[in-house]
């Protein structure tokens, strides 16, 4: 039976098996304008390498496209072009097409070529939410779209986003001496959101700067999956969250051990956690307290204990109530199972 | 026309924000006691700042509006009468994010006019790296420790009003201390802070900088490529592939030395750099796997050499080196230059352990912003201290 879906091949991209085996080449290589410890040029860096040469990128707008590629600057080393705000999913899935026309007709080489668009939080989760979500539903083309997420519009001096957590401070939430917590809306849950919401996306998984190999290779699995896929990234950003960049590491770390910031991927509708999250989840890891990760950036700076409480125990209800722990947020019956 | 002054305020984005807009602010608002128009601003090309990438912030004060509204009639001060340096080691000069090279820091002083530079260290000191010019003018030193904070939490050292209290010394004429004082008392109601002026402004001196004193290095420079020099569809061309290179003594080419934007070079960025101890590197990648500069040369030996041209100094490296010492960030005030480490400690191992040995010892914590909660208020006494010793 015939699906009418028109699959071409993708690079076959291995796992690399250690960090020792990942190739010095570098596409994305040091001359951009970000911040010292920028975690978001990290994962550029390591989704360009995990990617290799023949691969595109596409970036909106947002601090991976000001910093690194205003007028004659760039560290890329990859054919890269700007798109709109909004706009990574249709760009991503235009250029994809655009390949496909050109080959056809001949005018280039067929060959699989690696699309990948990157969106920042405000570009992604945001404004080009739209557009991504329709790009997950065309299973034709092979593509990628990397959020890199710093959690605030951090390119224009840190505005709220749709990822930003609960409490923070930024430019739009200022704490006031009457009204402490200005910003009251919980996280977007980005990735499981393209994963229930597109059920032919074969991939879908969240990752972080501080676990550069498993970044890499998800990256390349992504890739090498076909049709549509969607990574979503956390990266600490010292400007905005207001830590000493010495800390970038360790707060992706943190992030992960506090169960803020569970790490997975779904392939082919397969659900598979992994690290410390794995080690959370099966109890071999007990989570850390969400205190160690908040107290140490500036801008929670203005939480009273309450507030750290109230963050506690949304991280616990992600944990101990969610059908699927700290993914999926249906609830489990577990108070009627659990009478206090 | 009356009278026009201008006072630039050279800092490190992002972690001095706050406290060169408390300072220009400051002088305009001083300046109004003595009925003088002013405004604060910060350059544009600087906006959006990052981190430790150098930044401007200016200070006009005029003794009349329209003479005011001449001097804003340009895009920022051409000639500056006072250049406030607020981290030493941007003395080395300053690449600002808006792209126009290395410029000295006095890159702007008028002849004869006063650079403040915030530093524990002494004059001759910052004259190494302070380049040399044709223009006389005097410098000063604000004797204190380098005032860091980040975006939202700031570090209330009295610094901002100690540098009120220096400019004020250093030109009479666009402020008087009785003026700050006031502005002192009256805005930020803080006795405290009005003696940090007063103190800094009984002692603050200048000295006399004669041309052709100072860093004999040429500051990094290009040519500023025109919008023709572009490529067909308004393209310009990416990074080549670096490639393997050469190690000084054997001669064997191995490793892998990634090609590096010619055109931005982000040292200037650095206030610390990282000091490697090659004999107890056990080539486990982290560092250079983990840099999100790339900035790491992968020597034909197998090690990680920080390159250091391209290092801005965020530190990642020696959080994640496994090895204890083995990657140890020192302040730039240490250095000159940037010079190869690993190419040093090829040519001579010896003398390598010995520097690396009167190097890293000395290196004390340097706060570059926000660790935890409580940090800024377990410093400032210390900070206070130093700045009322002088």
């Amino acid at each position: 039976m015939s699906t009418f879906v028109e699959e071409k091949p993708t690079q076959k991209l291995e796992s690399f098996k250690g960090v020792k085996k990942v190739p010095h080449e570098e596409y994305y290589t040091s001359g951009h304008r970000t911040c010292q410890g920028c975690e978001s040029a990290q994962i550029m860096k390591l989704m360009a390498k995990a990617a290799g040469p023949r691969t595109i990128v596409l970036g909106s707008t947002g601090c991976m496209y000001v910093a690194n590629t205003s007028y004659y600057a760039t560290p890329w080393g990859v054919p890269w072009m700007h798109t709109q705000l909004g706009s990574s999913g249709s760009a991503a899935l235009g250029a994809a097409a655009a390949f496909r026309a050109q080959m056809r007709k001949g005018a280039m080489k067929d060959e699989p070529i690696n699309v990948i668009a990157f969106c920042g939080d405000g570009g992604g989760a945001d404004m080009g939410l739209g557009a991504i979500s329709a790009t997950m539903t065309h299973p034709d083309y092979n593509l990628l779209i990397l959020m890199y997420d710093n959690e605030s519009y951090a390119n224009t001096d840190i505005q709220i986003s749709g990822t930003s957590p609960y409490g923070v401070n930024t430019s739009f939430s200022t704490p006031g001496k009457v009204k402490r917590i200005m910003h009251h809306r919980w996280k977007k849950n980005m990735a499981p959101l393209m994963l229930v919401g597109h059920p032919t996306c074969k991939y879908v998984g969240t990752i972080s700067t501080s676990y550069p190999l498993q970044a890499m290779n998800s990256v390349r699995k992504a890739l090498s999956i076909g049709g549509p896929t969607f990574i979503h990234c956390l990266n600490p950003c010292p400007k905005g969250w207001d830590f000493d960049p010495v800390l970038s590491f360790e707060l992706g770390e943190l992030a992960v051990n506090t169960g803020i910031w569970p790490l997975y991927e779904v392939e082919n509708g397969v659900l598979k956690l992994y690290g410390k999250t794995e080690k959370i989840a099966n109890g071999q890891f007990k989570r850390l307290p969400v205190r160690d990760y908040l107290l140490k950036q500036g801008r929670f700076a203005h939480f009273i204990d309450e507030d750290i409480e109230y963050f506690q125990s949304k991280i616990d209800e992600m944990w101990n109530k969610w059908l699927v722990p700290g993914i999926i947020p249906l609830r489990r019956e577990i108070e009627a199972d659990e009478p206090r | 026309m009356g009278q026009l002054f201008a006072v630039e305020i050279i800092y490190r984005g992002v972690f001095q924000k706050t406290l060169a807009k408390n300072i220009t602010r400051g002088i305009v608002l001083a300046a109004h006691n003595e009925g003088k128009l002013g405004i604060s601003f910060g350059r544009y090309g600087d906006s959006p700042e990052r981190n430790g990438i150098p930044a401007k912030s200016f200070a006009i004060v005029a003794s009349d509006a329209q003479t005011l509204e001449a001097g804003m009639a340009q895009y920022e001060p051409k000639q500056v009468d006072v250049t406030v340096v607020l981290d030493d080691t941007l003395c080395k000069g300053a690449e600002s994010w808006a792209w126009y090279g290395l410029h000295p820091v006095h890159q702007a002083l008028k002849p004869g006019g006063t650079l403040i530079v915030d530093s524990l260290q002494d004059a001759p000191t910052l004259l190494k790296g302070i380049h040399r010019r044709q223009e006389p003018y005097k410098l000063g030193i604000v004797k204190g420790v380098t005032s860091f904070s980040g975006m939202w939490v700031y570090k209330d050292d009295h610094t901002d009003v100690r540098i009120l209290g220096a400019i004020a010394k250093a030109l009479p004429a666009v402020v008087s201390l009785a003026s700050i004082e006031k502005f002192i008392n009256e805005k930020l109601k803080n006795p405290l802070k009005a003696t940090s002026a007063h103190t800094t402004f009984e002692r603050f001196t200048s000295m006399n900088v004669k041309p052709g004193e100072g860093n004999a290095e040429e500051p990094f420079s290009f040519q500023l490529p025109k919008w023709n020099n572009m490529r067909k569809g308004v393209s310009v061309n990416g990074q080549p592939q670096g490639g393997p290179y050469a190690d000084p003594v054997t001669k064997e080419v191995g490793g892998f030395r990634p090609v590096r934007n010619d055109k931005f070079k982000k040292y200037s960025t650095r206030t610390m750099r990282p000091v490697v101890n090659f004999e107890t590197c056990t080539k486990c990648t982290l560092c250079w796997l983990n840099c999100p500069d790339a900035s790491f040369d992968v020597t034909p030996d197998g090690k990680y050499d920080a390159n250091l041209e391209a290092c801005c100094g965020c530190g990642i490296c020696e959080a994640v080196c496994p090895v204890p010492n083995c990657i140890t960030m020192v302040a730039e005030t240490a250095f000159d230059g940037n010079a190869s480490q690993w190419e040093a400690f090829r040519k001579d191992k010896a003398a390598y352990k010995e520097w690396l040995k009167a190097t890293v010892q000395p290196a004390g914590e340097r706060s570059h912003g926000f660790r935890y909660r409580g940090q800024y208020k377990e410093q400032i006494p210390a900070v206070l201290e130093i700045a009322e010793k002088g």
